[in-house]
């Protein structure tokens, strides 16, 4: 049979159309792209047995506790502990998606001189040098754990100084402590008992403090109720997270809380609301009222407010000596409700916010938050576990990142109680890590090692037979029958916590304390800048409106 | 007996933290990718921030998460969907999405009231390492399919295989809680079995405060919300979904 061309032609559109009704090229395409979405290098997850270890989180000092999900070695799922009565069941945002910051592509994972990679040994034989020249310091962000004992060991040892980048928490209590002497790290409030809050810009639901401490407290006594039984008066400038959810909130000018908390001092002794104090402000009302934009009427309503339901407790979220002043004169200081002592040490703190002058090295742990930065012309060797761009070493060393440290964690920031935890290492890092402590004990063994101090430390704590231990089951310390049995709990991610403090605390406010400016609240991000955010993070303010981007935040 | 799946989602307790957004992508290995914006990233669940439009002291707001709505009545997504990538268990309530069966044609997302599906443009990707922090018990999300909130199936499937190992025929209730209720640190998010009379969750339904969102549309959503406040109620009839309000700070 002869084949024409025009045989070829018909062949070849007949076969088009009836390619097209046949289900072939679609069941091709279907399998293309079906295929095409599986690509054997498309990551997978990890393979392997799943199991569940408590431990506690390590972001910040407030050391949430953590139930990490691990599979194939490695925390593949975080959520909280129902059980810790600290952070009651609650993370941070950050803290649920925390267990991708250890493969961070800004991890830290060679020890860095100036921008170039260099190695451990030349960080040492530097480091070495420049102490022996001296003088030295230390700053550290998490004081009281069993590593900050090594760093003050080894800063005491060496005639250096030990110096603490307290958070905003803390620099809110410091006000008390030069006024009563009892040390700001030895305070707390006592959110529990009180029963109205007076907050001047404190985010209180935004991250302040412990994630899930306040929060709790606020969704049980006081959401969504008509009559709450814990009230909050939130003054802030523009409707915060914690305004939109606040009894009352005031629209105060900005940078007006000093003169807010002046005004309230005034119409209380007005109106009789307090009894009589010797340090009285010098504003009136009137110069009050100018200054925060509300009225006269409006202020002297709002002091009747608040001391209608004590206790009574005025929050800032920094350093604001006008506010503690108001505290002292509503009677909260030392009371129930109000700022308490949580232990009974005396033991004071050097902080670190003014300049570092007159010394050869300053140590920077990797405790202290990103956007510090020494205010010193000294050799600055800065432990991190990411390298945010920010930190401005002449060494960058990498630490260990996130649960691949075994660290012991004490009382929380601001937090009315003592309590001791342990977080143990359930990563393992896949390059060369060191932590400040074990750098500096390498140098000098007689400053002690994390380990035995940890040990040390529990061996007092079942000495004292005091407090309690929440870990699977609630277990009073005259219950535990050994040292070895307290360590086993707390590795198992128990966490224990004290009596209250029975020591007095009190106050003479012998004049008013100048005004001082203004702080800027901050929340959960505040310790972290982009873009060691963990990625997770990014669904907050990239894939999302809730929130502007951390540059913007913080 | 079969169940019925739905929240209530009390808005006065919710403060806006964003930890079931976060809670939500670890645990359904959701990818961060540096390319992805409002209008294409991949968020199973989203809290917006709604004001009542006042300024100054008089300005409220609340801030609301949404998430697949998971109606049961004339499903929207499921009467569109070509392949039959979408369907409604029967035994849960849940509305399910394949992506084996989904060609990407997003119907369904253009059907759906709530904006509360999403296409999924990208492979995968984390940076190198990161994929050995990926919840082992859900694949990772394949591209060019659409993706929405399944009420953490995979967790009703650990559920179910404890239940029994242990010869039971019912899962205890405990053991099933999606990762946005287990995160939201005031308890806004209520999970339960609505089609038991005596779970709280069903009881809560029937609160005067509970409302849900289009519901003249009669696809009687399994999502139910809570509020005291009149104008956060008077929201849930408005035409579009809560519009997202940029919010610095």
């Amino acid at each position: 049979m002869k084949v024409t061309r025009r045989d070829l032609l018909v062949w070849s559109a007949g076969a088009a159309a009836g390619l097209v009704v046949t289900p072939v090229p679609w069941k091709i395409l279907d399998d293309v792209s079906i295929w095409s979405q599986n690509w054997p290098w498309i990551p997978q997850p990890a393979k392997g047995p799943v199991e569940v270890k408590q431990s506690a989180c390590t972001l910040c000092p407030n050391g949430c506790g953590l139930r990490v999900r691990m599979a194939g070695g490695c925390p593949v799922g975080l959520s909280g502990v129902n059980t810790n009565p600290v952070s009651r069941g609650a993370l941070c945002p950050l803290g649920f998606g925390a267990h991708q910051l250890n493969w961070h592509p800004r991890r830290l994972r060679n020890v860095k001189h100036r921008g170039n990679i260099s190695s451990w040994s030349e960080a040492s034989a530097a480091f070495a040098k420049a102490a022996r020249e001296g003088p030295i310091v230390i700053v550290d962000g998490h004081p009281g754990r069993s590593a900050s004992s090594v760093l003050e060991n080894f800063a005491e040892k060496w005639g250096g100084g030990y110096r603490v980048a307290m958070g905003p928490e803390t620099r809110s209590l410091a006000p008390y402590e030069l006024w009563s002497g009892v040390p700001a790290t030895s305070l707390g409030y006592d959110l529990e008992n009180t029963q109205t809050i007076v907050s001047f810009g404190a985010p209180l639901l935004d991250g302040w403090g412990i994630p899930g401490r306040f929060p709790r407290l606020w969704a049980e006594r006081a959401a969504s109720m008509n009559d709450p039984q814990l009230r909050i008066v939130q003054a802030d400038p523009s409707l915060s997270r914690t305004a939109a959810r606040a009894w009352q909130w005031l629209q105060v000018r900005e940078g007006s809380e000093s003169a807010l908390a002046a005004g309230l001092v005034r119409a209380l002794l007005e109106q009789n609301l307090v009894p009589a104090h010797g340090a009285i402000p010098l504003a009136t009302i009137s110069e009050a009222a100018n200054e925060t934009g509300l009225s006269a009427d409006r202020i002297r309503e709002l002091a009747r407010t608040i001391v209608a339901k004590p206790p009574v407790l005025a929050v800032s979220p920094d350093f604001n000596p006008a506010v503690a002043a108001l505290n002292v004169v509503l009677g909260a200081v030392g009371a129930r409700g109000g700022i308490v002592r949580s232990s009974d040490r005396t033991k004071k703190y050097s902080s670190v916010a003014g300049a570092i002058s007159n010394v050869r090295a300053v140590v920077i742990d990797s405790s202290v938050p990103w956007d510090f930065a020494a205010k010193s012309d000294a050799e600055v060797f800065r432990f991190a576990a990411w390298d945010g761009g920010s930190s401005k070493g002449d060494w960058l060393l990498p630490a260990p990142g996130f649960l691949e440290e075994s660290t012991d964690i004490s009382t929380p920031p601001a937090y009315p109680v003592e309590t001791y935890a342990v977080a143990a290492n359930l990563a393992k890092p896949t390059f060369e890590v060191q932590t400040a402590a074990r750098f500096l004990a390498n140098l000098d063994a007689s400053a002690g090692t994390p380990e035995t101090i940890l040990h040390s430390r529990c061996e007092q704590l079942f000495r004292s037979r005091s407090g309690t231990l929440y870990g699977q089951t609630i277990t009073p310390m005259t219950e535990i029958a050994s040292t070895q049995e307290l360590e086993k709990h707390l590795w198992d991610g128990a966490v224990w916590v004290g009596e209250r403090c029975s020591a007095k605390l009190a106050c003479e406010l012998k004049e008013w304390p100048s005004a001082s400016p203004s702080s800027r609240a901050g929340n959960w991000t505040q310790p972290w800048l982009a873009p060691v955010l963990p990625p997770l993070a990014s669904k907050l303010y990239i894939e999302s409106n809730l929130r502007g981007t951390p540059g913007r935040t913080v | 007996m079969s169940a019925r799946y739905g929240m209530v989602i009390d808005l006065d307790r919710c403060i806006g933290c964003g930890s079931c957004m976060v809670a939500c992508a670890a645990e359904n290995n959701v990818p961060a990718l540096q390319q992805a914006t409002v209008r294409t990233g991949l968020t199973p669940i989203v809290v917006r921030t709604v004001s009542n439009g006042q300024e100054g002291a008089a300005r409220r707001e609340t801030f609301i998460p949404i998430m697949c709505m998971h109606c049961e009545h004339d499903t929207p997504c499921v009467k569109v969907c070509p392949q039959q990538a979408v369907e409604v268990d029967r035994a849960t309530g849940i509305v399910m999405q394949m992506p084996q069966r989904c060609l990407g044609c997003r119907y369904c997302m253009t059907a759906c009231p709530y904006h509360a599906r999403y296409f999924n443009w990208w492979d995968p990707a984390w940076p190198a390492g990161m994929e050995k922090s990926l919840n082992p018990g859900i694949a990772v999300r394949m591209r060019g399919v659409v993706e929405k909130c399944n009420l953490c199936h995979a967790r009703l499937h650990t559920a179910k295989e404890k239940a029994a190992a242990a010869a039971k025929r019912e899962i205890d209730p405990t053991d099933y809680v999606p990762a946005c209720v287990e995160a939201c640190p005031t308890s806004a998010i209520h999970f339960g079995n609505l089609a038991d009379a005596n779970d709280p969750v069903a009881k809560e339904s029937r609160s005067p405060e509970a409302f849900r969102l289009l519901a003249r549309l009669g696809t009687e959503p399994k999502v139910y919300y809570k509020s005291k406040e009149a104008w956060v109620r008077d929201l849930a009839e408005t035409n579009s979904a809560p519009r997202p309000e940029v919010k610095h700070g």
